[in-house]
């Protein structure tokens, strides 16, 4: 099965034909650490990862073949793009233009439309650094201004740390958002994510309407939203407040600490790679440590994945995997900050988020 | 102009001698730290929890222990905004009705024992429990936990709640104790239902010669920083989810100050971590030999032991003991209690100002010049260089990360020691 084509020190990377024309390639470490990601949608399948006892699981959910991944409505791993989140009845004005995109969540878009970067053949090129996919999204593709080339680096090492490194080019303006939606459970579903101890380094977060568009800043402080302390997630889910009633959970993404803000070059006042949120797992030892350039972190307790039938014998069941999408905030497009979301012909968008996986205790 | 905040006056009810109950204080204290919450808290001076008079108390709000019956009782009788923590039950009828309830999970905290145990590869358990006492109703929650546990996966497990300690029948108590381990089939898991049981029983074991963790290993509940200290084995324990307990109990009783009732809202918490150390790391090593140097070693390594020692207390010769060793370990007894003097030494270092003469004492290193050696070639760096990385890393987590150096380098694998001791007795 493995046609192995590049040997580096840290990892190896071997391909899988699978059907639908798709190839799966597995990133490997110098501790048989292994991630799985499918040409489509540049998808992260699996990350087979030890405990602390040493015993092996998939961390990631997903289906249990390529069929699901298809249509993949709770987008499971792929790259989002153009617009990871939601944008405003899909509507935005650039340049004094008014543009009408997708509207696949009721009236309002949805992580790139119904042609999102997910469900995309994405290009392998041959890359010393990792496995890197691009992808060329035309002019009008979900509605959106402008062909642009997006490209994304998986890479892991030695010490448990995939890192993704974005970037994206464009020949017209046009607004961009990308994010990876790998959606985990660290005790490789031996049940639901309620135990796992998050923390999320950001004092405040963005509190929404009930069709989940953003509507202000919120403090944390007080709330279940608290997550500047380690805390379980089930917990918290249980406390009494509106904004998890409105989402069926936690759906609301987090305003990071900003720590020298490095403007580059498109104005998206870009952070220094730091470390902005760890998930504990205390069954299993796991834990997860989430880095990011990004200013927002949506952080998603799973509640729609009821009824889901992916790669388990069960179907999924609510909170059994969460999401932290590193991005730009929801329909930012529409907000004050703007100008920090449109990427202009010339600049280069660049984004790097790593998931480091470790045992502890 | 900012507005001054009403200020509430809020009793806490609490024995605050017990670890459990001082750590969900300060889950209290840290929500109210951070929101603008404003309440006077009426504690009593030794912390300890008073029921006199409480029902014509002049407050505002009460959070209370309701693990104490009396408490339950007491609080039935006031109309002020209550929010009772304590113990889960698996019968839902034991709950105190129409109250708001913060719980400990105690079938997680016994699972994850369980679970951590069956890791450990061992296959007989045990559970170490208290006297039925009206005040101790969790540790009855927790022997049914181990019980229903065993029941699932097809087990016999052992139960045993000894009796209640005093001076007078301490001898006897240990005595009994004791007995009860000698007969249960070995090696076995035993989980005490808090770490001051597992503390008596970890004494027990030792005072009679039963290797920890060769044939019991051992976990408690509450990763009580001063059963640790009083044990010669470090004690494994699980960590309750106090300091959320705390914070969630907070977090009502303030929007019950509001306006907000929350009569039916009972949440529970799982546990917090586990912290595993020498108890319960038990390796299948069956040559008793090994099984009864190891429990020598474990306790004397930092008071300067030799192999000719360790070979006495087993019984057998030196050289013969060495074979064992390394067939079993791939190491000789002398790189085995070099290997516990290294991690009693790096465990020390992790303290600042820590003065590195008293270290090598205390760890059982002819001189510092030989601990100096000895960190130079397995870790390739001096003990100061080594205490300095430490607080560095430790210095370098934000805010956010949970504490995970002890159990880290507990974990850590040593690698195999090649040093010989000098020979000119320095």
């Amino acid at each position: 099965m493995a046609c192995l084509f590049s040997q580096m020190t840290h990892f190896t990377i071997s391909s899988t034909p699978a059907e639908h024309g798709i190839t799966l390639y597995t990133l490997r470490n110098a501790n048989d650490m292994r991630v799985t990601i499918s040409d489509r949608g540049a998808t992260l399948i699996s990350w087979w990862a030890p405990d602390r006892y040493g015993r092996e699981a998939d961390i990631l959910l997903g289906y249990a073949d390529h069929d699901g991944y298809l249509t993949n409505a709770p987008f499971f791993g792929g790259i989002i793009g153009r617009w990871g989140n939601r944008i405003a009845n899909g509507r935005f004005t650039l340049d004094g233009i008014d543009y009408q995109i997708d509207c696949n969540e009721g009236p309002h878009h949805l992580h790139g439309g119904e042609g999102g970067f997910h469900l995309m053949p994405w290009t392998v090129q041959t890359d010393p650094e990792g496995l890197r996919l691009t992808l060329a999204s035309p002019d009008g593709a979900a509605g959106f201004p402008g062909n642009v080339l997006a490209s994304v680096l998986y890479r892991l090492d030695d010490d448990g740390r995939l890192s993704i490194d974005y970037t994206a080019t464009t020949d017209a303006p046009t607004p961009l958002n990308l994010t990876s939606h790998g959606y985990f459970n660290l005790n490789g579903g031996a049940g639901d994510i309620c135990d796992h101890i998050l923390s999320i380094d950001a004092d405040q977060y963005l509190q929404v309407d009930p069709q989940l568009i953003p509507a202000k800043v919120a403090q944390v402080a007080g709330s279940a939203f608290d997550f500047r302390q380690p805390a379980p997630i089930g917990p918290r889910l249980a406390w009494p407040d509106d904004q998890l009633r409105l989402a069926g959970g936690f759906d609301h993404c987090y305003c990071l600490r900003q720590r020298q803000a490095a403007p580059d070059q498109s104005g998206r006042n870009l952070q220094a790679l730091r470390e902005v949120a760890t998930v504990y797992d205390p069954g299993s030892g796991r834990q997860l440590t989430v880095s990011t350039t990004e200013n927002g972190l949506q952080f998603y307790s799973g509640n729609f994945l009821d009824g889901v039938q992916g790669r388990a014998t069960e179907a999924y069941a609510v909170h059994d995997g969460f999401c932290l999408e590193a991005q730009a905030y929801p329909d930012q497009v529409n907000g004050p900050e703007r100008e920090a979301v449109i990427l202009r012909p010339g600049q280069v968008y660049r984004q790097t988020t790593a998931y480091r996986l470790t045992v502890r205790g | 102009m900012t507005k001054v905040p009403a200020v509430h006056r809020i009793a806490l009810l609490f024995n605050g001698n017990k670890i459990f109950d001082r750590d969900i204080i300060a889950g209290i204290g840290e929500y109210l730290t951070s929101t603008r919450a404003s309440w006077d808290l009426y504690l009593e001076e030794d912390f300890r929890c008073r029921l006199q008079g409480i029902e014509r108390w002049q407050g505002h709000g009460i959070i209370a222990d309701f693990d104490d019956p009396a408490t339950c009782e007491a609080l039935s009788r006031v109309h002020l905004p209550v929010v009772a923590v304590g113990g889960s039950y698996a019968d839902e009828e034991d709950y105190p009705k129409d109250i708001p309830y913060v719980a400990t999970d105690n079938f997680k905290l016994v699972k994850l024992a369980y679970d951590h145990l069956i890791e450990a590869g061992l296959q007989n358990f045990a559970c170490f429990s208290l006297p039925k006492a009206d005040v101790n109703r969790w540790a009855q929650e927790r022997e049914k936990a181990f019980e229903t546990l065993m029941q699932r996966d097809g087990l016999q497990g052992h139960v045993y709640r000894g009796v209640g300690t005093n001076a007078p029948s301490w001898d006897t108590t240990v005595e009994q104790q004791i007995a009860w381990v000698r007969s249960l089939p070995k090696p076995i898991g035993i989980i005490a239902v808090t770490d001051a049981r597992a503390r008596q029983l970890l004494q027990a074991c030792l005072c009679a010669g039963i290797a920890v963790p060769e044939q019991v290993a051992l976990i408690g509940i509450d990763n009580d920083p001063l059963a640790r200290i009083l044990t010669r084995v470090p004690l494994s324990s699980v960590i309750q989810g106090t300091v959320e307990m705390g914070r969630t109990a907070a977090h009502l009783l303030h929007q019950m100050l509001h306006g907000a009732r929350f009569s039916d809202t009972r949440i529970l918490v799982p546990p917090a971590g586990i912290n595993v150390l020498a108890s319960s790391r038990h390796e299948a090593r069956n040559h008793p030999h090994v099984m009864q140097a190891m429990h020598f070693i474990r306790q004397y390594a930092c008071q300067g032991i030799k192999t000719e020692q360790v070979a006495d207390y087993v019984g057998v010769s030196r050289s013969s003991l060495d074979w064992y060793f390394r067939r079993e370990l791939g190491r000789s007894v002398h790189d085995e209690i070099l290997r516990f003097k290294l991690d009693a030494a790096k465990r020390m270092l992790q303290h600042a100002n820590s003065n590195i003469a008293d270290i090598a004492v205390s760890c059982g290193f002819t001189s510092v010049q030989y601990m100096h050696a000895v960190f130079k070639r397995e870790l390739g760096c001096t003990p100061r260089e080594y205490e300095e990385q430490q607080l560095a890393s430790a210095t370098a987590q934000p805010a956010i990360q949970i504490p995970k150096k002890k159990a880290a380098l507990a974990s850590s694998p040593t690698p195999a020691l090649q040093l010989t001791e000098p020979t000119n007795g320095n």
